[in-house]
């Protein structure tokens, strides 16, 4: 009984540690687990005033891509730097489900292409004629549902065929239109959907009279195609890093078959007067910063330098005196 | 719930998606699933199996029967195949090396429990009749390590359709994962149909399995095990 | 409208800071591992165990609860092991997918899915180990005048305790296990660099490093958990020379 009762009392330690353990476990996690990620990247010694401070958190979202991850961290950052207090949910999904969360709550600001909002969330078939056209019709479909758009950006990142330098030399290509007498000889690579969208096969057939040879890739394998010649031509996104440096020649689109795709925030309207005018300042101040080529090199950094999105966005707002 | 029904409508149409010609059906991605999942599990039932029943026979190597156990559930499914798919290549062959490398744990610890807890004296009492070694194997350990063994068996399937799923988030095509993976093509809808589909795959296979065990398990030992008392008998290994 | 400057922003030289070494996907780029540890990993492994510590947690106190009842009323164990039993098949891919449906992309959503894998474990082991108490011992308890409660707390719970934990070390090295396919839903843990490397290239360092990472923590927890299964139980020789 002797031995049992100590046995008893070693174990009751051994448990109690083990609980112990356990609880300040969990205490760190509510504490430390939220990940507003640039808390450790803003400098608080930072710009003109706080203008933030005592304003309601704003959760910003951004979509299951580089680009994206990008933008997030340029709102967010540019708005912590203000003295917001700001919570980044990154990696959300496709646009289905990033605009799901908006409308139920679970964030309340997310960078958009304006073009993908008409197509995937509003679901229009008709084809926008220009930028401005876009983000006009794009606003005015999401203020039917208490929402609204910010200021675009003077970049725009759609759909575009590229290739490579010799080729289009061979074959005299400027823009897309110089495809049409290559008829079924000229191969274009491209994920699936592209053979059925108007933004694809459709819009090149009507709008140039452009027929190729199709052969489905996907989109991230473009590039090593066109290398490996694979295919002559490929379905990449127009502001991708692997443009910069000319080793590869995008085809002009006069027509805008590939429509427009600015990025505009989408947020509750709500937040305007909630936020203060800072709020709307900053992110019309980061947006009109964003060209194309500013994106083609902070995408460039990230996807083929493999430096974090975070640490991209913080040197470019910094080098424009934003943070 | 307006995300089941489109789900539903998802199934009901094989997998199609507007808009998305040349998506492979879905019921073709559950054929292929279901393929490469029992190769796996053939190829490391054949290996591991006999193993397992040949050293609980001797009772010899318990120290590696029941530790490779424990080292195959600590890894990381998803870590093992990217590493696996940054070096090798992810086709089918690495697959179901890292298939049967995760299938071997399960089925060589239970085989092995399963023949090393026969009751010593039914084994003592089978020689003193003058069996021989594979007799009393036959005759009396394995009858009586079926639960055990079939308990393995029904763990490693579960391993092993949970891991092809997550194959396409490394990288791995062709199987009901890839729509998983693929949200973007897809949809939630599809995505949520296929994790329906996965679901019901994983819970038709166990119950087939079940099904199974009591098939072969002998009278006698039925009465006295409890069918999924024995597949958790698996998990717990070792006390 | 847009009021750009006239020559447009500023563009810093973003390739001042690469690592060449990442650039040519070389085994193990130090200086990106170096630059990217506070930034991308070190937040991925601090997350991973914070999902885990929170699952087996939640589990544990679910199973036990459960357990004791279970014990003391033998026709609710059926039930409950059928249950787990359901939730434990469910591969993880797809029970992740189904809780989004009507929870959300969040940590709720995550956190019950891990849960539900620690059940199955955890109820066995602990009503395994609850029931392995002899006889006699119950019976010289209850001689000894202690009541249904002090014979829990002082003697089954105790004795149970080898089960417990072996329970909680399966539970603790699966959930590892899985958490790394959380990034799915909700972007914690080290699946999220896992996929971001697997989606560059691969990028090995950062691959190599995650994934490696994930895997040492599941071998460090299970020879923790062993050390300490070892530690509370001196006296008993376990069948396994784990």
């Amino acid at each position: 009984m002797q031995a049992t009762r100590t046995g008893a009392r070693r174990r009751w330690r051994g448990i109690a540690a083990l609980v112990a353990a356990l609880g300040v476990a969990i205490a760190l996690a509510a504490c430390g687990s939220s990940k507003s990620s640039s808390t450790s990247l803003t400098s608080t010694s930072g710009s003109s005033g706080s203008p933030g401070a005592g304003k309601p958190a704003i959760t910003i979202g951004d979509k299951n891509f580089g680009e994206e991850y990008i933008l997030g961290d340029l709102y967010a950052q540019a708005l912590e730097a203000k003295g917001y207090s700001v919570k980044l949910k990154e990696n959300i999904g496709s646009s289905e489900l990033i605009y799901k969360a908006l409308t139920s709550g679970q964030i309340d600001f997310y960078p958009e292409y304006t073009g993908t909002l008409l197509s995937a969330v509003a679901e229009q078939s008709k084809e926008p004629t220009s930028e401005k056209g876009a983000y006009e019709e794009a606003k005015a479909f999401v203020e039917k549902h208490g929402f609204t758009l910010l200021n675009y950006t003077p970049f725009y990142d759609s759909d575009a065929l590229a290739t490579l330098p010799a080729y289009a030399e061979q074959n005299k290509l400027a823009s897309i239109e110089d495809l049409k007498p290559l008829g079924k000889k000229v191969t274009v690579g491209g994920p699936a959907e592209f053979a059925t969208r108007f933004e694809g096969l459709k819009g090149l057939k009507s709008l140039y009279g452009v027929v190729p040879t199709f052969k489905p890739f996907s989109i991230e394998l473009g590039y090593k195609a066109l290398e490996g010649k694979e295919s002559d031509v490929q379905v990449v996104f127009s502001t991708d890093g692997q443009l910069l440096g000319g080793k590869f020649k995008v085809l002009a689109d006069p027509k805008h078959v590939f429509g427009f795709q600015n990025v505009a925030p989408v947020l509750k309207k709500s937040l305007l007067t909630e936020e203060g005018p800072a709020f709307e300042e900053t992110v019309n101040k980061v947006s009109a910063l964003l060209t194309t080529q500013a994106m083609q090199q902070m995408n460039k950094a990230v996807t083929l330098e493999k430096q974090s999105p975070a640490a991209v966005a913080k040197e470019f707002l910094k080098a424009n005196g934003l943070v | 719930m307006s995300d089941f029904g489109d789900a539903f409508r998802f199934i009901v149409h094989n997998g199609a998606v507007p808009g998305n010609p040349g998506l492979p059906s879905l019921v073709h991605l559950a054929l292929e699933t279901l393929k490469v999942g029992a190769i796996g599990v053939a190829i490391s039932l054949v290996l591991a199996a006999p193993l397992g029943i040949w050293l609980g026979h001797v009772h010899r190597g318990s120290f590696f029967a029941i530790n490779v156990g424990n080292v195959g559930r600590a890894l990381p499914s998803l870590a093992v195949l990217a590493i696996g798919d940054a070096f090798l290549g992810l086709g089918l062959g690495v697959v179901e090396l890292a298939l049967v490398v995760l299938a071997f744990a399960p089925i060589v610890t239970n085989a092995y429990l399963g023949i090393v807890e026969v009751d010593p004296e039914l084994v003592d009492a089978a020689r003193g009749m003058g069996m021989g070694e594979m007799e009393i194997l036959r005759r009396v350990e394995l009858p009586l390590a079926i639960p055990l063994i079939f308990a393995g068996i029904r763990t490693a399937s579960l391993f092993v359709i949970s891991t092809t799923t997550i194959a396409s988030l490394a990288g791995f095509s062709g199987t009901l994962g890839d729509v998983i993976a693929n949200e973007t093509s897809y949809h939630f809808s599809g995505v949520l149909g296929a994790a329906i589909c996965v679901a019901a795959l994983a819970l038709g296979v166990e119950g087939l399995l079940a099904l199974l065990q009591r098939a072969v398990t002998p009278r006698g030992v039925l009465l006295e095990s409890a069918g999924y008392g024995a597949m958790t008998e698996a998990i717990v290994g070792q006390g | 409208m847009l009021h750009l400057a006239a020559s447009g922003p500023v563009i810093p030289n973003f390739s001042a800071h690469s690592s060449s070494c990442a650039v040519h996907n070389r085994l193990l780029c130090w200086d990106w591992l170096k630059a990217n540890w506070g930034l991308v990993l070190w937040p991925a492994l601090r997350q991973h165990v914070v999902l885990t510590l929170i699952a087996v947690g939640i589990g544990f106190a679910i199973s036990m609860t459960l357990a004791l009842y279970a014990h003391r009323h033998r026709w609710a164990e059926r039930p409950v092991m059928l249950f787990t039993t359901f939730l434990y098949t469910i591969p993880s891919l797809a029970l992740f997918e189904l809780l989004v449906a009507p929870v959300g992309q969040n940590v709720f959503a995550a956190e019950i899915a891990l849960v539900s894998y620690t059940l199955l474990i955890l109820f066995r082991n602990i009503l395994t180990g609850l029931r392995s108490v002899p006889g006699e011992v119950l019976e010289a308890a209850e001689g000894m005048g202690m009541t249904p409660r002090q014979t829990l707390l002082r003697i089954e719970l105790p004795l149970a305790l080898p089960a417990i934990v072996a329970g909680l070390r399966i539970a603790v090295v699966t959930i590892i296990a899985l958490a790394t396919i959380v990034y799915t839903i909700y972007d914690r843990g080290l699946g999220v660099p896992i996929h971001q490397a697997l989606g560059e290239g691969p990028f090995k360092t950062e691959l190599l490093a995650a994934g490696g990472m994930a895997i040492l923590l599941a071998l460090l927890a299970d020879g923790l958990l062993v050390g300490l299964q070892r530690a509370l139980t001196p006296w008993a020789r376990m069948r396994s020379a784990a």
